[in-house]
């Protein structure tokens, strides 16, 4: 039977957006409980240092300080199991700038930081690893027992420089990509508090079940003596996977027996919080006259700072995604992570993505140039299909890929159309251009991860249903996207249903918000949940959606109100080269979500300023289910990208961060925003509720190389290096 | 000063050094206003003050005991409730944590120029930060709410 979608497809204000207006809404860091004490970190200043002491009498002594916890206050001073996850704060030495040295809570904001002040630190500078070159150096300093290589994965699908040797164009290039700060607006922290033995903890995670085991080990404490209550929280983007800070506010209620607060500056976050791995990329790649693929070879290298957080699983993510949305015989990757004592990175939107999209996208816009091919064309041409083998893994790819079609439909678009006569209207001293790419990014973990996600639904007596899902949101109005959901397979008003995620004590443990699993797993869940209440319902003649109240009545009375299921990512038809024994090491998706991009920009020839006036993006995301969230999450995902491309950076020097605010970091305001046309093309993804995929990373990533090849028609030079600030683009210029 | 149209009389000295966004956040309850970098560059604590969009974080409350000040909570009582019912309909919201801020620059320029275009928008919003929207659906919410002041006023008439 198909069910009337009522719900599903209709644009839908987010559940909180009332109460966001008004600001009733309470974030995590809005919280001020009763007797709250205020708690502050002690950071290093410096990048590579070993601890000769730290003297905390005096701290300890100042009143209105109540705790000062340095690494041997913590039960268990570990952020994960291994070595490299690094310790809660510093224990023998100091690794970067920002890392997190002591704690302590006070009276008062002001007497916390006087505390800190009065810390006396012994510090011996040592050697600063400032480049993943410097760390690969035979004579570099090991940043860990295992060496200064955090991870490396590599794969072949046969020989590459066979496979190009008849190329007619054989590229060989590097591209650079830079370290990028989230800057989700809400810095980190929340509110942590014991009661009954329990601590429960307010504060920001894309993965509330991580989170909370993390703080079971620092405590050393049982599991369900955590509590994480995630959100609400002022946005994320990844730099809430890796962030310490549940453990930190944990550890300061516990000694403390007293809620505590912390809410970290800007500079805090800027100096210590994760980034997007800046990565050194390069690529071979041939092509035939026609500009058809015959092979390509990827080498990555990327620096994820002096602890592990995700380093080596988004190296895996740009090894998949190393061969681009395209179909050719012969692919090879090789990708290494190293350790540095830059600035820690972790996960960020895209996931490693953008990096290597960079340089094939990069290549394939100069390909089309050299042989004198429509760019779009070329895409359309090389695109991957639905149902065809990956290029590097030669799995199989779902049959709802639309890579093509999404091309297609950029291609038609006016913008793409008339980009002649729009180049030809520039006045000097500016320049015009018009650039494509497209990208595609998996949904979910991946083959092999054992990728789940749960959720529990209770009817009540009044009809009313309450569903516990995750993952949790931080601003993509997930609740919203599973009463839709919940709505059109109950077939009951959305009214009727509540839907609560991020919470560890309800909510039913369903992975992270990450890797663009929200509304596919979270919504398969919920689907399949709701399928059994209908079923239940069914088998017992309750006539759930006219009369809702006896239907539940009679279900608790049967003691049958509360279902639960769990939906598990499923793995790829065709694993192709891929060993067995190694699946969850390659990841392989079997679902990809897409998207093309067509930039305009203008350029200024004697200033290097760079304007993106219009964009096109087109998004193959299968179903909408909030029509309006989903191009909203477009549109902001274009700007994070965008921003990338243009002025981001998270600069250092040997070590030492000079980006250090939001004087110096810039990333996009309202005036450096293009009108943006976002469109969908008509796919359906068979394994996601009600047809649709993920779709929130992958817009991010043709945005750089798109404005890239946009320059380049407008000057004639191709950037390999991002961001695009104007010093570079003079540069450029010069080239040209 | 008067808060969201009710008169506070004596301000204890002691606080007249403190942040205007802390005295609103811990001594009024009023959260609405939000901190993003402590150094007035993302505008997520930014309030009416006389008039004027100005971020909160900058102002100490010795510098306005005499001020109009209006916050987030107060906009509905201030005619702006199509402003704030036009951010939900056009859902123009993803994480909120920027809006407040973003309200009050709205509703600053709104009570200046009644009917703005996309120019005077993006100039009024120019000095506020948000990472999840593309900032995009802030013109047409902008444009909804001062049609339907408008609308109102027409009716009222």
């Amino acid at each position: 039977m198909t069910i009337p979608q009522t719900w599903v497809g209709r644009s839908r204000p987010s559940v909180d957006a009332g109460e966001i207006v008004t600001g009733a809404l309470e974030y995590v860091t809005d919280r001020f409980p009763d007797g709250v004490l205020h708690g502050a970190v002690l950071r290093s200043a410096v990048p590579h240092a070993r601890i000769d002491r730290i003297d905390v009498t005096a701290a300890r002594s100042l009143p209105g300080v109540h705790c000062v916890l340095v690494a041997d206050d913590v039960p268990v001073n570990a952020l994960g199991p291994r070595e490299v996850d690094g310790p809660v704060l510093a224990e023998t030495c100091v690794r970067q700038v920002g890392e997190a040295i002591a704690l302590v809570a006070a009276d008062d904001e002001d007497t916390a930081r006087r505390a800190l002040a009065t810390i006396e630190l012994e510090l011996a500078p040592l050697p600063v690893v400032d480049s993943p070159t410097a760390a690969a150096a035979p004579d570099a300093p090991q940043l860990h027992p295992t060496g200064n290589v955090s991870g490396r994965i590599s794969f072949s699908s046969g020989d590459v420089e066979q496979a190009i040797a008849p190329a007619v164009l054989v590229l060989r290039r590097n591209v650079t990509t830079p370290s990028q700060e989230h800057v989700a607006i809400d810095t980190p922290g929340g509110v942590a508090a014991v009661e009954d033995g329990v601590v429960t903890i307010w504060c920001g995670s894309q993965n509330p079940g991580l989170h909370q085991r993390k703080v079971a080990r620092a405590l050393e404490i049982d599991i369900a003596d955590v509590r994480m209550i995630a959100n609400p929280v002022g946005g994320a983007f990844g730099s809430r996977n890796d962030d310490p800070m549940p453990v930190y506010l944990a550890l300061l209620a516990r000694a403390t027996g007293r809620p505590v607060r912390v809410h970290m500056t800007r500079e805090e976050t800027m100096a210590a919080g994760a980034k997007r791995h800046p990565f050194w990329t390069s690529i071979a790649i041939g092509f035939d006259a026609t500009g058809r693929i015959l092979g390509s070879s990827v080498r990555a290298v990327a620096d994820t700072g002096p602890v592990i957080t995700s380093g080596p699983n988004v190296m895996k993510t740009s090894g998949e995604m190393s061969t681009g949305p395209y179909r050719f015989p012969v692919a090879s990757f090789d990708g290494t992570v190293y350790y540095t004592n830059n600035a820690n990175a972790g996960a960020f939107r895209g996931y490693g993505v953008p990096q290597v999209a960079f340089a094939i996208e990069n290549a394939v816009t100069e390909a089309a140039h050299t042989l004198g091919l429509d760019p779009m064309q070329m895409r359309i041409d090389n695109a991957l299909r639905g149902g065809e083998p990956h290029s590097l893994y030669r799995h199989r790819v779902t049959d709802s890929l639309a890579v093509r079609a999404t091309l297609e439909q950029a291609a038609v678009h006016p913008l793409w159309t008339d980009r002649v006569s729009w180049q030809a209207q520039a006045a000097w001293p500016w320049r015009r251009g018009t650039g494509v790419a497209t990208a595609i990014k998996g949904v979910g973990m991946g083959s092999g991860t054992g990728d789940a996600a749960r959720a529990r639904l209770e009817i009540d007596g009044d009809g009313h249903v309450t569903i516990w899902a995750g993952p949790n949101h931080t601003g993509q109005s997930i609740q919203t996207t599973y009463g839709q959901v919940a709505a059109d397979v109950l077939q009951i008003p959305i009214e009727q249903i509540d839907v609560r995620v991020g919470d560890t004590g309800v909510v039913p443990e369903s992975g992270p918000t990450a890797a663009s699993r929200s509304t596919y797993a979270g919504g398969n869940a919920v689907r399949m949940v709701c399928d059994e209440l209908v079923r239940r319902c069914s088998e017992l003649e309750l006539p759930l959606q006219l009369d809702p109240e006896g239907t539940g009545t009679k279900l608790v009375e049967l003691g049958e109100a509360t279902y639960e299921q769990t939906f598990v990512l499923p793995d790829t038809d065709d694993i192709g080269l891929v060993p067995p024994e190694d699946l969850a090491k390659y990841g392989p998706h079997r679902v990809y979500g897409a998207c093309t991009q067509a930039v305009r920009v203008e350029l200024n020839t004697l200033t290097g300023e760079l304007r993106v006036p219009e964009l096109l993006c087109v998004v193959d995301c299968g179903t909408a289910i909030n029509p309006a969230a989903m191009i909203g999450q477009a549109e902001g995902g274009i700007l994070q990208g965008l921003g990338l491309a243009i002025m981001e950076e998270h600069r250092l020097e040997g070590g030492v961060p000079v980006t250090t605010s939001l004087e110096n970091y810039l990333i996009p305001t309202i005036s450096d925003t293009p009108v943006m046309h976002v469109e969908m093309v008509d796919s359906t993804e068979d394994s996601g509720p009600f047809g649709a995929k993920g779709m929130s990373e992958v817009v991010v990533v043709p945005t750089p190389p798109a404005v890239a090849a946009a320059v380049m028609d407008a000057v004639g030079v191709l950037p390999q290096t991002l961001p695009l600030t104007p010093e570079r683009v003079l540069s450029l210029l010069e080239e040209a | 000063m008067r808060l969201n149209g009710i008169e506070i009389d004596n301000v204890p000295a002691e606080l007249h050094g403190m942040r205007l966004l802390d005295y609103l956040r811990t001594e009024r309850g009023l959260t609405g206003a939000k901190e993003g970098c402590g150094m007035g560059e993302c505008g997520s604590c930014t309030v009416v003050i006389d008039g004027a969009a100005v971020t909160s974080c900058l102002v100490l409350v010795g510098q306005v005991l005499d001020a109009e000040i209006r916050t987030v909570e107060g906009l509905a009582d201030a005619g702006h409730g199509p402003l704030q019912r036009a951010f939900v309909a056009r859902q123009a919201v993803q994480c909120g944590y920027c809006i407040p801020g973003v309200l009050n620059s709205c509703a600053a320029l709104l009570d200046r120029v009644p009917d703005p275009d996309d120019e005077q928008i993006r100039t009024a919003l120019d000095g506020n930060l948000c990472r999840c929207t593309a900032y995009n659906r802030f013109y047409d919410a902008v444009h909804d709410a001062a049609c339907e002041r408008r609308t109102d006023q027409a009716g009222q008439a």
